[in-house]
Order: structure tokens, then sequence, then C-alpha cells
């Protein structure tokens, strides 16, 4: 297929092959060190009591419908009443900051040992033993503004810019198997926490029992609270009671 | 029963099951992008034949689903039809693309 360039054939075997099972390899280690390194968050009370109470009026606002107006109301008016309802209630200031907590940091120190470390220590063990290589061509054509992706390491201006170099492909093999990874490694991996660190929301209805709310709960708060004041009750079981007779009368029937 | 559930004009669906099934198809959607992707690369598809090549994949899983699931009463396990074509379309493209670039190189470069 290749009739313009022929590529040495050992680098196939020495370059291309290994640095996709390099960077899957590492993958997976990373996957069982974050596992190895992971410490069980310690929830305060506190911090637990208001994730459990964003929850409860993320429920009342979804299944509303189900409960008849009054039974919604009053549910509402726990959470909203102006002096001390749930979502209302004042607060003394969380002085707590970020930095000063020892856990935190320790987190955020493991966090980085996890994924930063290993990307840049990897990335440059390969730049460093791989690099200059031609390793392999895209097979689709590509624009000459994808040459700076695709061919770190390599300053050939005349060269087809589908050609891809060893500095490249590892790239690319790192952001591509992170859906390889929810394949092998599960639905929990490392990887795919990473990705719903980023839709917040996401992660609050995956594991929002045990999520540890943020630092300051008034902002989650106020957005609740505004959500569960514009929210209209609309009954959605009108008739139910004629429905299921209704129904039951047509099965004795038959 | 279908003319029935037409007439009801919201449909109560249990949170954790949409989301179970979600994951299994997102599941079944990930290998479809890795295997089609090897096949494009085994094939030496290039170019506009491997675009096509995927979207056909991609519209044949689908089908599947629907077939899985029924023509008729999908909706009892999927809330869009439509969602199920298109969620997560960027990341199999980018598994796909991977998986045939990887071995299209492996066999038909050198």
């Amino acid at each position: 297929m290749a009739t313009d360039l022929i590529v040495d054939t050992q680098i196939r075997f020495w370059v291309f092959l290994p640095i996709v099972v390099i960077t899957f390899l590492v993958g997976i280690i990373r996957h069982y060190v974050s596992i190895l390194l992971s410490s069980q968050k310690k929830v305060e009370t506190q911090q637990f009591e208001d994730s459990q109470i964003i929850l409860r009026a993320r429920l009342l606002r979804e299944n509303g419908k189900y409960i008849p107006k009054t039974a919604f109301l009053t549910r509402r008016h726990a959470f909203n009443k102006e002096e001390d309802g749930y979502l209302t209630q004042k607060r003394p200031a969380a002085s707590q900051s970020m930095m000063t907590d020892p856990s935190m940091m320790t987190d955020m120190v493991k966090d980085n040992l996890t994924n930063v470390l290993p990307m840049v220590i990897v990335g440059g063990w390969i730049n460093w033993m791989f690099s200059g290589f031609i390793t392999t061509k895209v097979p689709f054509p590509l624009t000459l503004r994808f040459k700076s992706m695709l061919q770190r390491g390599i300053e050939l201006s005349h060269l087809d810019a589908s050609w891809v170099s060893s500095a490249s492909w590892y790239f690319l093999n790192v952001f591509g198997l992170k859906s390889i990874y929810s394949l092998v490694l599960g639905e929990n991996n490392v990887f795919n926490i990473l990705a719903a660190d980023q839709l917040e929301q996401m992660h609050e209805q995956m594991s929002g029992a045990a999520m540890a709310m943020p630092q300051d709960p008034k902002v989650a708060f106020k957005a609740e609270w505004e959500a569960l004041e514009i929210i209209d009750h609309h009954w959605s079981l009108d008739g139910i009671e004629m429905k299921l007779l209704g129904e039951e009368e047509k099965t004795l029937s038959d | 029963m279908s003319a029935k559930s037409k007439q009801v004009t919201s449909v109560a669906y249990s949170e954790s099951a949409i989301r179970n099934n979600l994951s299994i198809v997102e599941y079944c959607r990930t290998s479809m992008a890795a295997l089609s992707g090897c096949t494009a690369g085994i094939l030496g598809l290039t170019s506009l034949y491997g675009a096509l090549f995927f979207v056909c994949a991609t519209i044949t899983v689908w089908l599947m689903f629907l077939y899985k699931a029924g023509f008729s009463n999908w909706n009892k396990y999927f809330i869009s039809r439509k969602s199920l074509l298109t969620s997560g379309f960027y990341g199999q493209l980018f598994t796909y693309i991977l998986c045939w670039t990887f071995i299209y190189g492996m066999v038909h470069v050198y």
C-alpha cells in the first residue's frame, strides 16, 4: 500500500508494537496502583447530611408528580420555608480551607502520583527511547495542520501529513485507549472516574449517596432552592383509580 | 397494549434500570468500535471507505439493539431511540480510528 515510503519491518516489532503494549500495561498498572493508594474518604456528618438533603430535594423535584399536591407542597415547604427550611438554614461560614486540611493534601499528592507522574515519566522515557522513528501511517489523508500534531519529533517538511511519528503514536494511544480500559477493567476504573468528575451531575447521580459535598454547601443549596421554587406541580396520576378499576373489570370479564 | 401506552403521556422509568441498560449499550458500542476498527484495518480500507464502514457498523449495531429490544416496544427499555444512536459518538470514533490505524499499520504499511 505504502508506495511512496518504505519503512523497515524491524520498526514494527521494536517500536510500533512496544509502544501500544507499554501504554496499555502502564494504564492497567495505574488502575491497580490507584486502587492500592486510594483511601476511604472520611466524610463528616455535616457534609453527609448536606449531600443527603440535596439528594432528597432532587428526588422531590423529579418525582413530585406522583404524590398529591398537598403532599408536594408540604415537602417543598419543609425545604424552602423562610427561616429554617432545610435549604435555607443559616450556617456559620466554613473556615476550613483546602490547603490547611492535611488529608486533602495527601489526596492531591496521591492523585498526582497516579495520574500526572506516570504520564510524564513514561512519556519522557518513550520519547527518549523511541525518538525519531516514523512508526505508521494513518489510513486517511490529512491536511498540513495535523503535521505538528502527528509528527512530533520529526522535522521533515516534505513528508506527507498522514505519517505518524513514535512520540505522537504514544499520545494517540494514551487518549485512544481510554474506552478500551473500560472494556477490560470494568466500568469503575480510574479513567472513567476522572471523566465523571468533569460531568459532575452524572457523578452525583451515580454515587450520589456516598459523595461528599463540596466545601461550601451554600451554593448548591441556593441552586436547589431555586429549582424547587420554580417547579410546578403537575399531578400525573389523574384518574388512576378509574384506570385501575377499568383494567380490573376487563380482566374479570375476560 | 401499545395503543394504551400511547394514551398515557408520561411513562415512568426506573432510573437505575435505565442507567444499567445504557451502560450495557455503551459496552456493546465500545466493543463494536474496536472490532470494526480492527476489521477495517485488516481489510485495508482507506480514507472515506473507512469512515463509511464506521457509519455502517454504528447503524448496524443500532438496528441490532432495536431488534433485541423489539422494534415496537423499544421504549420499554430506552427513553430515546435517537440517543441510542448518537450518544458517545466521538469516543467511539476515537476508538475506531485508533484500532483502524493500529491494525492498518501492522498489516499494510510495512
